[in-house]
Formats: structure tokens, C-alpha cells, sequence
């Protein structure tokens, strides 16, 4: 990787899948097979140090991206290089660049211990022993395995577990990393832990591309975000720069009780309302959430709150907020990032 | 390349011993499976050989046939479980990915799976041989040497085999029945429990085209003295031709496949 080439390069990437409807032994398909756009031509660069990130809700075609960077798919069309190399051509280069957590916790052995997961993979990377040993016992400190470390992975939480996957994909000091929701299925404070982990790479001089449907992770972690839905990239900018783009914008949050049904769609007629994501709250005491972005608050609030009344809803919770990456995605796509 | 291999069987076998108490039975199970076949042998034997048996294969030691028929068996159902199913494991347990995003090359995988299985076949043979030794007087004579090493091109071809069978395991996943009963099928038909002259015509003729059926035969023409069905030198050609084009045909099937999985993503858990 030269001084001024970018850590990765997407261009015009797409990835069709065909999606196979099952068939019985005998039985043909009755209706034949038909095609899923998962990653419909994107473009992106991750420079160089960059925490880079994409953001999009789930089935996005976040992964499939990973996937075709760290050459466990073939892209259907279009170029993608890692470290200046082409992910067809020069796969054996690339994954030798490359550090990739997928679904993290799933990548390690489970019946093998912490240290015997990462000999194995340091084996697979033809670190020699010696120095695989140091280096096992660096990673191990490092993620805070190193006094569990001789213990069956069994045994670790989903972070222990996590942090053994970032561990692996550590081993061969790769200058560029790819993680997949690396933050999905753990608590709060490990979460955390890790966030601070990607900052110490970073700091390091590494070049992370993570995904996440996270959007205060994005916001916290990333220096530049892809926004991802349906397979495109709708907006690529920094965090502060999106929200930026959003303008004198505000959001409007409303917890109303019962089914929303129609509601979405009175508000959306409410003059200087300009988009409503509508979800279900997982509180379990029956409400649902709107998500509101208006031009004004102080001349949208009155009639918003009318039509809600007029639906035959109670308000539950009412409140005004800054612009967050939730609402960006909300304005470009007019739903939730989180349904 | 050998030290990747080496890494991989250690990995498995550390992962074998984990529980050493069903490792252990692992390893003697299969003294169990041949007591019947002596005593059934001893029934229908006549002051110690079976006669009728022997018109068929020259000698009347029904058991030491036996014996050889499932020591091969049980390395043909070593190589076929050690690529299939682990590979089936590995991808239900979601490792595979996370090994074949390293710069291995992907047949290495396959081979390097196959080693635990393969010394635990051996010790699994040790333990019948030492078994039928102790309790039911087998004693080997002839070239024993040169018997294995007419079973080396027979066991490397059986790789190519079982690379084609990877491939096929990947694209089904579910393949545990398919492994079973190919591994089974090529076993029986290769003559592991009777002479392939006992068969009717149409089985014969599917078992006369599998070189395996060389493999058995030749060995035991070299230990127990029987009729084989080939000149052993032609037997041995047979078997190293036999290997050579397994192992580029399955090779190159099991990348063909390899590349479709990539293109439709089934690799995963997805
Ligand atoms: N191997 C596959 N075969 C068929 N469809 C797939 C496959 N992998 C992913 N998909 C589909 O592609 C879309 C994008 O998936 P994915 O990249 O996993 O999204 P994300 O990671 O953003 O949640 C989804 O609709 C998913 O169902
Ligand atoms: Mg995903």
C-alpha cells in the first residue's frame, strides 16, 4: 500500500443472489428462480486511519459488502480493491492484508481454549512459533483475556468472546480491519470496551471499515459514514457533516399509545412535516413511537398533537431533539432505522 | 504447508481428547463390531474352514478376511468422515469462514481435517489387530509391508474421492446420509465384508469398476494367500492411475464448486 492510496476502494459493487425457492426431491420449483439485489453498485473509499462506517437497518446488504471485501463471496459486478488489491484477482493478497471479524463470537472454536484458538490461527497465518507466542500473549493482555486465557471458550461471555474473535483477526497485524456489527449482543459496557478498543487502533494507525445499525455508534465511532439501504449508499459524509444536512431541521419524538394504524400518514399531511418513521416500542406496555422531522417544531407541534387526538390516541410522551443520524436516515428514507 | 497441516490435526486431535473418556471408546468400539463376524465364521466352518467360502476366495480363514476387509474400511470411511462431515461441522458451527478468510489454500483444510481421523483410525486398528490377536488367535503372515504400500495409492485416491465430496457437501450441507451411505456402498462393494465374486452380475460389474475393489483384493491376495482377481502388479497400476486422476478430477470438482458457493453465498450461516 502506497503513501497516498486509499485502504479500500469500492466501485460501482453489486451483488445479485439468486434466491432458489426449495425443491422438493421430485418436485421442480414452482416458480422458478428469482433474483435479490443485495449490494446494488456502490462507491466508497476508506481512507487510510479512517474509522470508516456503514450504517443501514438490517438486510441492508452490509455484510454481503463485507463478505465480497474479505473474499468470501464473489461480487456479480464491479471492483473492489484492499490495500491497492483487487479482491478477484489478487485474493490471496488481500486476505493477507486483512483482519475480519464476521459473526464474531461463531468464528472461534468453542472447545478449545482462548491461547489454543489463536496458536491454531496464528499457525494458519504462518506466524512462526516463537513469534506467534509473543504475539499471543500480547493479543491476550491486550483484550483483557490473558487470565482466562487457558480456559474453553465455552465458558467466555459473548464480549470474552468477541474480543478472542478481534483477537484472531489481530494475529496477523493487518493494516486494514473489517468488522461486522462488531458491538451486536453485548451489554452496554462492553460495548463500550470495544469502541475504545477500535479508538486504540486506530490510534495505532490501522484503518477500521465497520458496520453497524447502531446509529449513536456510527455517530460515536465513525470519522465517515456510508448510509446504506437497499443495497446503496444513500448519503457518505462525516456525522457532524450529515446532520449538518439536515439544517434548521428537528426531530420530534411522540410515544402514543395503541396501534398506530393511518397515523404515519395523517402526520405526514401536517404542513412543514417533512418525513415519519413509525415503530413499535419494545417497552411491552403496548405504545409505539413516532419519529417526526419537521422544518419548524414551534409551528408543526400544535397540529401534530391534534391529529394524534383526532386518531383517538393518548400521548404518552412528547419531546423535541436535535437532529440525530436517526433523523438523517429518517428524512432519506422515511422509515426507522431500527424496525 | 506441512506445518499448517500439522496445526490442523492438532487442533482436531486436541479437540478429540477434550473428553478422554469418549475418545478412549471411541478408539475400542470397534473390537465390538467384529465378534460377531468370528463366531458367525466359526459356525459355518468345518474343523476350522469355512469351505464354501473358500471356493470362492482360496482360503478358509473367513475371519481373517473379515479382519483385513474392515481395517481397509475403516481408512476409506476415515477419509470420506474426515472431509465430509468436519466440513459440514465446521460450517454449521461457523468457523469455516473465519479459517478460509487466512491465506491457506482451501484443499489444505481438507487434507489437514483428515489427519485426526486418520490416527484415530490407526489406533483404532491397532487395538482390532491386537484384539483379534489376543482373543481370537490372528496372526498376520506374508509381506505385510508391501501390503500397505499398495494401500497408499488406494487411500490417496480415495482424497481426490473425498475433495469431490466436499464439494458436494458444500453445495447440500446436509450431507451426514450422503457421507453414510457412499461411504458405505463404496466399502461394501469393495468387498470390506465378502468376496465380489459372490455378487450377482450387476452389482459385480459396479464393483469391478471401483479400483477400491483392487485395493482389498490385492492385500488380502498378499497376507492370506487368496485368489486375486488381478495380477498384483497390475492391481498396483490400476490403483496409482486410480489415485492420480481422483485427485486432479476431485480437486478440480471441489474448486468448481467452491466457486459457485462463492458466488451464491452459501458458505455461511446465512
Ligand atoms: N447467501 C445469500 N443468498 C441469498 N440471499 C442473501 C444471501 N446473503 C444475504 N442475502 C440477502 O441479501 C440481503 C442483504 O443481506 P446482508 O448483507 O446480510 O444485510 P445486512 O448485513 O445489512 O443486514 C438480505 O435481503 C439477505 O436476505
Ligand atoms: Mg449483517
Amino acid at each position: 500500500m502506497n503513501e497516498r492510496q486509499d485502504a479500500v476502494e469500492v466501485v460501482g459493487l453489486r451483488k445479485v443472489f439468486e434466491r432458489r425457492a426449495r425443491r422438493g426431491l421430485l418436485r421442480r420449483a414452482p416458480n422458478g428462480a428469482k433474483t435479490l439485489i443485495a449490494v446494488d453498485g456502490i462507491d466508497f473509499r476508506v481512507k487510510r486511519g479512517e474509522i470508516f462506517g456503514l450504517l443501514g437497518p438490517n438486510g441492508a446488504g452490509k455484510t454481503t459488502t463485507i463478505k465480497m471485501l474479505c473474499t468470501l463471496l464473489s461480487p456479480t459486478s464491479g471492483t473492489a480493491r484492499v490495500a491497492g488489491h483487487d479482491v478477484v484477482r489478487e485474493a490471496a493478497k488481500v486476505r493477507s492484508s486483512l483482519g475480519t471479524v464476521l459473526t464474531g463470537e461463531r468464528s472461534v472454536y468453542w472447545k478449545l481454549t482462548g491461547r489454543e484458538n489463536l496458536r491454531y490461527y496464528a499457525a494458519l497465518y504462518r506466524i512462526p512459533r516463537r513469534k506467534a507466542r509473543e504475539r499471543i500473549a500480547e493479543l491476550l493482555e491486550r483484550l483483557e483475556l490473558a487470565g482466562r486465557a487457558d480456559e474453553l471458550v465455552e465458558k467466555y461471555s459473548s464480549g470474552m468472546k468477541q474480543r478472542l474473535a478481534l483477537a484472531r483477526a489481530l494475529l496477523p497485524s493487518p493494516p486494514i480491519l473489517l468488522l461486522d456489527e462488531p458491538t451486536v449482543g453485548l451489554d452496554p459496557q462492553a460495548a463500550r470496551n470495544l469502541r475504545q478498543t477500535i479508538f486504540d487502533l486506530q490510534a495505532e494507525g490501522k484503518t477500521v471499515l465497520l458496520t453497524t445499525h447502531y446509529m449513536a455508534e456510527a455517530d460515536d465511532l465513525c470519522d465517515r459514514i456510508a448510509i446504506i439501504d437497499q443495497g446503496k449508499v444513500i448519503a457518505l459524509d462525516s456525522p457532524a457533516a450529515l446532520k449538518e444536512g439536515l439544517g434548521a431541521k428537528e426531530g420530534v419524538r411522540l410515544e402514543i399509545q395503541g396501534e398506530p394504524n393511518g397515523l404515519g400518514d395523517a402526520l405526514r399531511a401536517v404542513a412543514s412535516v417533512e418525513s415519519v418513521a413509525v415503530r413499535p416500542s419494545a417497552n411491552g406496555v403496548g405504545t409505539c413511537e413516532l419519529q417526526v422531522i419537521t422544518s419548524s417544531s414551534r409551528r408543526s407541534i400544535g397540529p401534530i398533537i391534534e391529529s394524534v387526538r383526532a386518531a383517538g390516541h393518548e400521548v404518552v410522551h412528547f419531546q423535541v431533539v436535535q437532529p440525530t443520524l436517526e433523523d438523517v436516515f429518517i428524512s432519506l428514507t422515511g422509515k426507522s432505522l431500527r424496525d | 504447508m506441512i506445518g499448517t497441516l500439522l496445526a490442523i490435526a492438532r487442533k482436531d486431535l486436541i479437540m478429540f481428547f477434550r473428553y478422554p473418556i469418549n475418545a478412549v471408546f471411541r478408539i475400542v468400539e470397534p473390537i465390538m463390531w467384529l465378534t460377531p463376524a468370528f463366531f458367525l465364521g466359526r459356525g459355518f466352518s468345518v474343523d476350522g474352514t469355512a469351505t464354501g467360502f473358500a471356493a470362492y476366495t482360496g482360503t478358509g480363514d473367513f475371519f481373517s478376511f473379515i479382519l483385513l476387509g474392515s481395517l481397509l474400511g475403516a481408512y476409506i470411511s476415515a477419509v470420506f468422515w474426515g472431509i465430509g462431515y468436519s466440513l459440514k461441522m465446521e460450517m454449521d458451527s461457523g468457523v469455516l469462514e473465519s479459517n478460509w478468510m487466512t491465506p491457506v489454500p482451501r484443499l489444505a483444510f481438507l487434507v489437514g481435517r483428515t489427519l485426526t481421523s486418520l490416527v484415530v483410525t490407526t489406533l483404532n486398528c491397532t487395538g482390532v489387530l491386537l484384539a483379534s490377536w489376543l482373543l481370537f488367535g490372528f496372526s498376520a503372515g506374508g509381506p505385510v509391508g508391501k501390503a500397505m504400500l499398495i494401500t497408499l495409492p488406494m487411500l490417496a485416491g480415495l482424497y481426490g474421492f473425498g475433495f469431490a465430496f466436499a464439494g458436494l457437501v458444500l453445495l447440500m450441507r446436509d450431507a451426514n446420509t450422503l457421507v453414510d451411505v457412499s461411504s458405505f456402498l463404496v466399502g461394501e462393494l469393495s468387498g470390506r465384508g465378502f468376496p465380489v465374486t459372490v455378487l450377482p452380475r450387476a452389482l459385480m460389474v459396479i464393483s469391478l469398476v471401483l479400483p477400491t475393489t483392487y485395493g482389498f483384493d490385492a492385500v488380502r491376495a498378499l497376507l492370506l494367500g487368496t485368489k486375486p482377481l488381478l495380477p498384483l502388479g497390475v492391481a498396483a497400476v490400476v490403483l496409482v492411475g486410480f489415485m492420480v486422476a481422483m485427485l486432479v478430477l476431485g480437486g478440480m470438482a471441489f474448486s468448481a464448486i467452491e466457486r459457485v458457493c462463492r458466488a451464491r453465498g452459501t458458505l455461511g450461516m446465512h
